[in-house]
């Protein structure tokens, strides 16, 4: 599946990195701990979470993600959107919480990340 | 609550019986359990019943319907014609007088008074199916229960208020409870929230002020640990209102304002690490509030104080 | 659901002293939180809740307290210190493991019927100054 079908069918939208939207999903991660993230993470993963802080977007490139989805009608920081336009990390936000998004995920044949 | 010794009943029982008469139904305190006979039912078996359960009368059932009383005067006026070979129906009233279980038992007072019976049927509402018999009897002891109820009820709550806290300072008009914050101490963020939210539930104070005011107060306590060597969270209650001051004599707040907007932050790294430092603290506390005050000083310290309207519903 | 059905979903463990299906398990829960963030936790309300976390700390079960959550369930069967365990059994809060992954328990149990609690507007709190 890719970024901007799910974008779409779950009414997310993308605050920065859109040249990243063609990208292939193919995992999720739900979660706010960044040391989390990077310990469990991998390429391609979709990473659901309600931090705003541009330390995000770092793990994001570390560890190669398809993108970030800030949950809970959160707004991402301005150092984040930033960063995220210069790295082209694909930043999106969506009003429902983590536990909905990632269950409508889920429901689309997304699931989560193997340790 | 004390009772005088003696058999005078207090000022409160007296009033709370008259308002049990008002308030409980019949149903609640008749006999359920009781002898009847049918129509076909022949006068002689009347006796034995009569005798062994000792009762001055018994309904008539049909299917379950109340069709009509046979009482000891009718029993008597029988033996007194010679105790003709008949059945129940042929000697029973069939006007009853009767009584809807939902009526409140001063209404069952009333008409037993008025019509000088000892008992009489008791019906569901717009039916004739007999549910049970109430007598005067059965008034006086329910009564006596329910008053016993009571008792064990005020007594519970009475007990609950009562406890000793360790954080009680005062117990006028006004109660005040007094918690230390260590600073520094991260494992240790969060007694004092914690203790204040068992002492409210203990209060019997509304669960979602009881909620408002331990999360505000874990708020406080939190950036009290995180940015002060420490300080103390003082909660004053009275019957009106909650109010809850934290203040410490901390590095201070420079700008208040930016303090208070949403995501600001000026925590640590590893305080993120541990779930903190998102800068929703201030706002967090504000939301609880009905009323709140940030004054701060630089280099002298931070006094927080908000205020939680007690009669509110939200 | 109750407690124990979650649990059984999650593959989860109970943490402490087993109150069973009879005890804790019995309790009913609505909807789910899922937050590492603490301060977003307590912008809300936890009563008829489960939350669900990565995190670990004593500060996990001093949120749920203060925030009336029903239970915590800890996932990526992350260790839990004893202490931690303690503080729960002490201030009441049902805590259990599971070993799946964040994702993977929202997905099992958005499908599994629980709700998302959402802030009510008429239900959030007024400031007045």
């Amino acid at each position: 599946m890719r970024l901007n079908e799910i974008a779409l069918k779950l009414g997310l939208e993308a605050r920065a990195g859109a040249a990243g939207l063609e990208a292939a999903v193919l995992g999720g991660y739900a979660g706010d701990l960044i040391s989390d993230v990077i310990a469990h993470a991998g390429p391609g993963v979709l990473w659901v979470t309600h931090q705003t802080h541009r330390n995000t977007v770092a793990a994001a490139v570390l560890k190669g993600l398809a993108g970030i989805v800030v949950a809970n009608g959160r707004e991402p920081e301005k150092e984040t959107l930033e960063k995220a336009g210069e790295e082209n990390v694909p930043l999106l936000v969506s009003g429902l919480s983590t536990f909905e998004l990632v269950g409508r995920l889920h429901r689309l044949g997304l699931s989560g990340v193997e340790r | 609550m004390g009772t005088e010794g003696g058999s005078a009943l207090p000022d409160t029982e007296v009033t709370r019986i008259q308002e049990m008469i008002y308030e409980l139904p019949v149903g609640k305190v008749m006999t359920r359990d009781v002898v009847s006979v049918t129509p076909s039912t022949a006068m002689k078996d009347l006796r034995p019943i009569l005798r062994d359960k000792r009762i001055s009368g018994t309904p008539v059932l049909e299917d379950g319907k109340l069709v009509g009383i046979v009482s000891i005067e009718d029993f008597i006026n029988w033996l007194a014609d010679g105790s003709p070979d008949c059945a129940v129906a042929c000697r029973m009233t069939k006007d009853v007088r009767t009584i809807c279980e939902d009526e409140p038992l001063l209404q069952a007072v009333n008409k037993l008074e008025r019509l000088g019976f000892g008992r009489l049927p008791v019906v569901a509402r717009d039916t004739d199916c007999m549910t049970g018999v109430i007598t005067k009897g059965d008034i006086v002891s329910g009564l006596l229960k329910n008053l016993e109820v009571d008792y064990r009820n005020a007594e519970m709550r009475g007990a609950r208020s009562s406890h000793i806290f360790e954080d009680v300072q005062s117990d006028k008009s006004t109660m005040m409870l007094e918690y230390a914050v260590p600073g520094a101490d991260f494992s240790k963020a969060g007694i004092a929230a914690g203790r204040l939210k068992t002492t409210l539930r203990r209060l019997g104070i509304d669960p979602q002020i009881a909620r408002r005011a331990s999360i505000a107060a874990y708020e406080a306590e939190m950036n009290l640990v995180v940015f002060t060597p420490g300080g103390r969270i003082t909660v004053e209650l009275d019957p009106r209102k909650l109010k809850l001051t934290a203040e410490d004599s901390g590095p201070g707040i420079p700008d208040i304002e930016k303090a208070m907007q949403p995501g600001f932050s000026t925590a640590p790294d590893w305080v993120r690490e541990l779930g903190f430092g998102a800068g929703m603290g201030l706002p967090n506390i504000k939301k609880c509030a009905d009323r709140m005050e940030l004054c701060s000083t630089v280099g002298k310290g931070t006094r927080l104080q908000i205020e939680i309207q007690m009669g509110e519903a939200r | 659901m109750n407690l124990e059905e979650i649990r059984k979903m999650l593959d989860a463990r109970w943490l402490g002293c087993k109150r069973g299906p009879n005890g804790w398990g019995a309790a009913e829960i609505l909807t789910c939180q899922a937050s590492d963030l603490m301060s977003d936790v307590l912008a809300g309300s936890g009563m008829g809740s489960l939350l669900l976390t990565g995190l670990t700390n004593a500060q996990v079960v001093r949120v749920a307290e203060v925030s009336d959550f029903a239970a915590v369930c800890f996932v990526r069967g992350k260790s839990v210190q004893s202490d931690v365990v303690e503080l729960a059994e002490e201030r009441q809060i049902p805590l259990i493991v599971t070993p799946l992954s964040m994702f993977e328990c929202c997905g099992l149990l958005y499908r599994g019927g629980l709700r998302a609690w959402v802030q009510k507007e008429a239900a959030r709190c007024r400031t007045r100054k």
